[in-house]
Formats: C-alpha cells, structure tokens, sequence
C-alpha cells in the first residue's frame, strides 16, 4: 500500500509524458526507475568528482593552513574522488549487467524472434534427416528385392510356403489385382520362373517394396 | 537481430572502461611538470563523448524496456522442434548401427578364414 502511494508521488511527470496508457505491474516499473536513477546518480558522480579533482589540482598562492598539511588534504581528497570514480564506474558496469539480464528475460520481441529462428533451424535439420533416411530406405529396398530373388531361387534357401519372398508377394498382389491374368505362381521354385518374377515385380518395385518390406 | 540489443550494451561496457582510463590519463597529465595541452584536450573530449554516448545508450535500452517489458514470465520453448530433431538423429544413428552390423556380418561370411 506504501509503495504505491509512494509511486504515485514520485513519477507524476511520468506519467505524463507517456502517450500511450500502458500498465506495468509495480514490480517492473519500480524496477525500470531503479535503472534510471542509478544511471544519473553515477554519470553526475562521474562528473562531478572529475571536475572537483580538476580543480583541487590547481595550485592555490594563499593558503589558509601550512602549505604542506593544504597538500596533505588535497592529497587525501583527490584519493577520496578517485575512488568515487571508480565506484561509479563499478555501478554502471553492474546497471549495464542487470539490463542484459532484464533484456534476456523481458524483451519479448526478440525472445520470439529467437525461439522461432531456433525451431526453424531445428526443423529444417530434422526434415533433411529424414529426407536421406527415406532415400536410404529406398535404395535398400531395391537391394533387398535383388538379394531376395537371388536368395529363394537358388538352391541354398529352405523354402517355407507361409514364408514369402518379395517376389512371391509381388505375384500374389498381382493375382488379387487381375484374376485373368495367369503368371507363374512358384517364382522362388526354379530358376526358371526368375525372370518372369522379375519382369513383374519390377513394375511396381518403388510404390510397394515397403508394404512387402512389412511384412514378414 | 535479438543480439544487436545485447551487442549494444557491451559496447557500452568499452565504453565505461574508456572513460575510467580518459580520466586517469588526464590526472595523470596533469601531474607532470610541463602536461602535454594537445593530449589533455584529446583525453578531454574522449571522456566527454564517452560520457554522453554511456548515457544517451543506457536511456534508451531503459526507454525501450519501458515500451516492451510486461509482468508476465515468457512461456515460449524450442522444446518441441528440438525433441523432433533429437528423434531424427537418433533414428540415423540407429540406421548407421545396424548397417554397421550388416556390414561386418557381410564381412564375416564372406571371409570365414579372417
């Protein structure tokens, strides 16, 4: 309840000067004129203990203490506005940090503008992944067809009727498709029926290679 | 860009550590016998300029975060795309594996006697 009295008093001008009515929680707002004074309080620090070093430099005929302990104090005093300096200096270096920070969390124009570059770039990487991982499939496939007729027309493979080889499954597709059509049924029998199978399975190598593929 | 901001600001962090050395090299001239004139002024106006310009750039961030800043947390993530992506790699590497081990099994058979 204080804090907004108080915030009522102190930034009347403000408020005034803003065109457009905008709301900031208390929190931000106070948090933002924080940032404000701090930055003034430091450059007139800067300022004005510069120009007082400055000053206390010149060399003064009448003095109204001895010459030496005049020295001493200006000695001192000069020693004092120097480390002002460079206090303030530390202060600004710590604003400057506070507003990178604030700038990171709060600015949310550009936190959008980042997060979507981000899931572009990501997205554009995953897509070209899996566009060479299709392709890889695919000429697989086709190895796989080859390897496969090679395999269950020679005499090395033990034949298991529900077991079928692509070939096969290409025939039986085919079949289904086009009842008239009397193509040699046993492709993985003899050698033979190989080309045949071939010739057929060929034709529809890429669109149905992977339904074959899956199953087993 | 969302770091022509952050860029900004570290520029004015060069910026303080110039007007810290401007002033301790004007002090430092100052305290010679026989001060350079033509350096003291050069220091000089480096540090106002430096002075100015920390100042007009660090109002302006302020004035800008003034416009932009809301109360609420921002609740944006790139966690999504970047499980995908996740997703996708791993699949390759999978891939790669098991072509790997195709490959040795290949290897294997082809020369028994190695």
């Amino acid at each position: 309840m204080e804090r907004r009295k108080i915030a009522l008093w102190l930034p009347e001008t403000h408020f005034l000067e803003m065109s457009t009515p905008r709301v900031l929680p208390q929190s931000k707002e106070t948090l933002l004129q924080s940032y404000n004074k701090r930055l003034k309080d430091d450059i007139r620090s800067i300022l004005d203990n510069f120009t007082e070093i400055i000053k206390t430099a010149k060399v003064e005929d009448e003095t109204q203490v001895s010459r030496a302990t005049q020295g001493e104090q200006d000695h001192y005093e000069m020693h004092v506005r120097a480390a002002n300096i460079v206090r303030a200096g530390e202060s600004l270096m710590k604003l400057v940090s506070d507003l990178k920070q604030f700038l990171i969390l709060n600015d949310f124009p550009s936190v959008n503008e980042a997060i979507s570059l981000r899931n572009q770039q990501l997205r554009t990487l995953q897509e070209e992944c899996d566009k060479k991982l299709t392709s890889l499939r695919d000429e697989i496939a086709i190895d796989l067809y080859e390897l496969e007729e090679e395999y269950y027309s020679s005499s090395y493979s033990q034949w298991d009727s529900a077991d079928l080889s692509l070939c096969e499954a290409f025939h039986r597709r085919d079949s289904w498709a086009s009842p008239g059509s009397s193509v040699g049924t046993a492709c993985g029998s003899e050698d033979a029926s190989g080309p045949v199978c071939q010739e057929s399975g060929l034709g529809h190598l890429n669109g149905h290679s992977s339904n074959a593929a899956d199953h087993p | 860009m969302a770091n022509d901001r952050l860029r900004a600001l570290e520029d004015v962090e060069k910026e303080i550590a110039v007007i810290l050395q401007c002033a301790g090299n004007v002090v430092l001239e100052l305290s010679k016998e026989k001060p350079n004139a033509s350096l003291l002024d050069r220091q000089l106006s480096q540090f106002t300029g430096a002075v100015n310009r920390v100042e007009s750039e660090l109002s302006s961030q302020i004035r800008y975060l003034t416009q932009v800043a809301t109360g609420q947390p921002h609740e944006g993530s790139t966690y999504s795309a970047r499980k995908d992506c996740q997703m996708a790699l791993n699949r390759a590497e999978y891939a790669r594996v098991k072509l790997g081990e195709l490959g040795r099994t290949c290897e294997v058979l082809l020369d028994p006697q190695t």
